[in-house]
């Protein structure tokens, strides 16, 4: 406990990671992908035509004509990601810094993403789902702190305590907001 | 004009209980508390108030997602200069000069100032949406097919453009969200497009779900993507409101302010415009250049005073267009529409007294501000000491309910979920979120204005282009589009040059 001032507050965060042209030529390749799929969707789309509507009217219209714009503006971005030398430059290794930051990502998603899609929604009840959720998402956030005294703490039964405590008082406390006081379905 | 100041009154009197003001400080507080953590945005504060309004009367329900909308700008300003991040995107001018003066020792300082413009700012704004509301909900009463055709394209182009450091990423957001707009069924015939079957898809994308995804679950992990966790300045000097340096730099105040309502009137330009145009007119103007973004009281006076003018700003093409000005006046459209008032030239028709109602709240909005500025700064900056990996999945609960509520679909959450993922890996590539939430807002707008247009015109085109109204619009919006060609873009400086040379040329035979 005693050991620890946490070395963050003092260091400077590095810039986030630059787009990189060889990164918006790939964007490109989404996007005139996707405008690609939307103007054969727009086409192969009903026209109605047993329902006589007005031709000028056709449901694939503006949807089209947004793919067509896809298509256009992606073979810009493609264009100018060339110009940007995206054939020629290979992008920056990444740095301790970045890779650190892609573990959070994922750990986070995950989390965020398990609660909404696996806890949610399937039987169990909105407080226990949000109490699990909340609970678990402190602790490991906590874990992957930078400050060592900080990443021991959570192995205490104290943290755990803690933890269980704001996730089950906030899953509660929202519960009874929501559903009791302000009449709102929750999951 | 005597009728209108008699509704406008009445509007007043309206508000003038218990309840109601109580509601109000409410939104304020939760808007300002949003405001202050760093990340979550007035677009989240109204979009959770509203699925928790959702039960209450249309005014009150209103009142306290109008309230929350200016507290959370009032309360990024805090987070701005405490923390040198802004607590909204609208604050970021804010943070050069507000976090210089903290670190002499005048964060106090710089809190009153921003209380003060901020007050002066939102009554400046309001009165300005008393008076250009009624004006432009008339001229769009002449609207047409055509001219909205048109003016959804405005938005989403003007949105592209301005908003962030690409307008060709813009662009392409703008066009992703008018894409997703016409998924679904349609407006015409019901037919359904791109649900691939799928039944939960033939409803759409709500709005408020996507908005909740793009600017809460985005943020949620943007903040703790980050692994560094900053740590606020002290604050040591008197918070209280700056009356002496409104009066000092009125010049600023008035001119930031008509700068924040003029880009207010910007379809989808969002609030940090007109922070930021504010903050680099007053530094195009001061005595005191060298001073900017080292502490400049002229500077956080400009872009505090830019930014909460800009508020009511947005809120007038809102009401008297139904085309939103900004992320969160979208959502505050969306909430008016649920609680059955539609934005739109026929409000003045359908709901007479609903716009100097809407006047009325965001001067009380005003007010609410600064008695928090005056009581609560101190003790409403101590939400800035819960640690991140506490407050985050706090607020990300918070999202799932907010996506959820609205309809009680569990096809809005995982809507929201994907949203949100997608936002967040493609705002760290550059892509803004603005263009895509103005999309998807007026996707359906362009799509029934471009099938009416051409069945009116016969399948012609030349009415978009030669009605008056749509004249003016598409040289704009084609204008803006060009600026970003090379060749019209030399072509346009070239003539500029010559224009400027030619007028000096002609200054010296006249003197």
């Amino acid at each position: 406990m005693q050991d620890a001032s946490p070395p963050t507050a003092e260091v400077e965060p590095p810039a986030d990671e630059p787009i990189t042209a060889r990164g918006d030529l790939t964007d490109a390749a989404c996007w005139i992908a996707l405008g690609i799929a939307i103007l054969v969707g727009s086409i192969t789309m009903d026209r109605l035509e047993q329902q006589h509507i007005n031709p000028y009217t056709v449901p694939g219209l503006l949807p089209g004509l947004l793919g067509i714009m896809m298509i256009v503006l992606g073979g810009i971005l493609a264009l100018r990601s060339m110009r940007r030398g995206a054939l020629h430059l290979a992008p920056p290794p990444p740095s301790a810094h970045d890779r650190e930051r892609w573990r959070r990502i994922w750990v986070v998603t995950a989390l965020c993403l398990g609660y909404g899609v696996v806890l949610i929604g399937h039987g169990l009840p909105f407080w226990l789902a949000s109490t699990i959720y909340v609970t678990g998402s402190i602790l490991i956030i906590q874990r992957m702190s930078r400050d060592p005294a900080e990443r021991r703490r959570t192995q205490t039964p104290k943290a755990w305590a803690k933890a269980l405590t704001i996730g089950l008082s906030s899953s509660v406390i929202t519960h009874l907001v929501f559903q009791e006081f302000f009449l709102v379905r929750l999951p | 004009m005597l009728q209108g100041l008699a509704e406008l009154g009445h509007a007043y009197l309206g508000f003038l209980n218990p309840l109601t003001l109580a509601y109000g400080l409410g939104g304020a507080f939760v808007g300002i508390i949003m405001g202050i953590l760093p990340g979550l945005s007035a677009t989240l504060a109204i979009a959770l108030l509203t699925t928790l309004t959702i039960k209450l009367q249309t005014n009150d329900a209103i009142l306290v997602l109008i309230c929350s909308y200016v507290g959370a700008l009032y309360g990024g300003s805090r987070t701005a200069i405490l923390l040198n991040i802004p607590g909204t995107a609208a604050n970021a001018a804010s943070c050069a000069d507000g976090y210089a003066l903290a670190k002499k020792g005048q964060a106090g300082r710089a809190i009153g100032i921003a209380t003060s413009g901020a007050f002066v700012s939102t009554l400046f704004g309001v009165l300005c949406l008393a008076t250009f509301t009624p004006v432009l909900a008339e001229v769009a009463l002449s609207f047409g097919a055509f001219e909205f055709f048109w003016l959804a394209l405005f938005g989403v182009t003007m949105s592209g453009s301005i908003v962030g450091q690409d307008p060709l990423k813009g662009w392409l957001m703008g066009m992703f969200g008018l894409f997703l707009a016409q998924v679904g069924q349609e407006g015409l015939y019901a037919h359904d497009r791109f649900t691939f079957g799928w039944d939960e898809l033939a409803g759409g994308f709500a709005l408020i779900p996507a908005l909740v995804g793009a600017f809460g679950l985005a943020e949620v992990l943007t903040t703790l993507a980050d692994p560094i966790e900053r740590k606020i300045m002290d604050l040591k000097d008197s918070v209280l409101p700056r009356w002496r340096e409104i009066a000092q730099y009125w010049r600023t105040v008035l001119r930031s302010g008509v700068i924040g309502v003029f880009t207010g009137l910007l379809p989808g330009v969002g609030e940090d415009a007109g922070s930021w145009m504010s903050y680099a007119a007053a530094k195009a103007v001061s005595k005191e250049k060298e001073q900017f973004g080292k502490g400049s009281i002229d500077g956080l006076m400009a872009a505090e005073t830019g930014d909460m003018a800009s508020v009511p700003g947005h809120i007038i093409p809102c009401l008297a267009l139904g085309i939103p000005g900004s992320a969160p006046s979208a959502v505050l459209m969306a909430a008016m529409i649920i609680h059955g008032v539609q934005p739109g030239p026929m409000l003045m028709i359908q709901h007479p007294t609903f716009i100097y109602e809407v006047v009325a709240m965001t001067t009380l909005a005003s007010f609410t501000i600064l008695l928090f500025g005056l009581f609560g700064v101190r003790p409403l900056l101590h939400v800035l000491k819960v640690p991140r990996a506490i407050l985050m999945p706090i607020v990300f609960l918070l999202c799932v309910v907010g996506a959820y509520a609205t309809a009680s679909r569990l096809f809005d959450v995982y809507a929201m979920l994907a949203i949100g993922t997608a936002a967040f890996f493609l705002r760290r590539r550059g892509y803004e979120m603005a263009p895509l939430v103005l999309g998807l807002v007026l996707g359906h707008l362009l799509d029934k204005s471009l099938r009416r247009g051409l069945v009116l015109s016969d399948g012609s085109l030349l009415p978009f282009f030669t009605r008056p109204i749509c004249m003016v619009f598409a040289a704009v919006t084609l204008f803006t589009i060009l600026l970003y060609v090379p060749g019209f873009k030399a072509g346009v400086n070239w003539m500029r040059r010559a224009l400027v040379q030619g007028f000096k040329a002609l200054l010296p035979r006249r003197g």
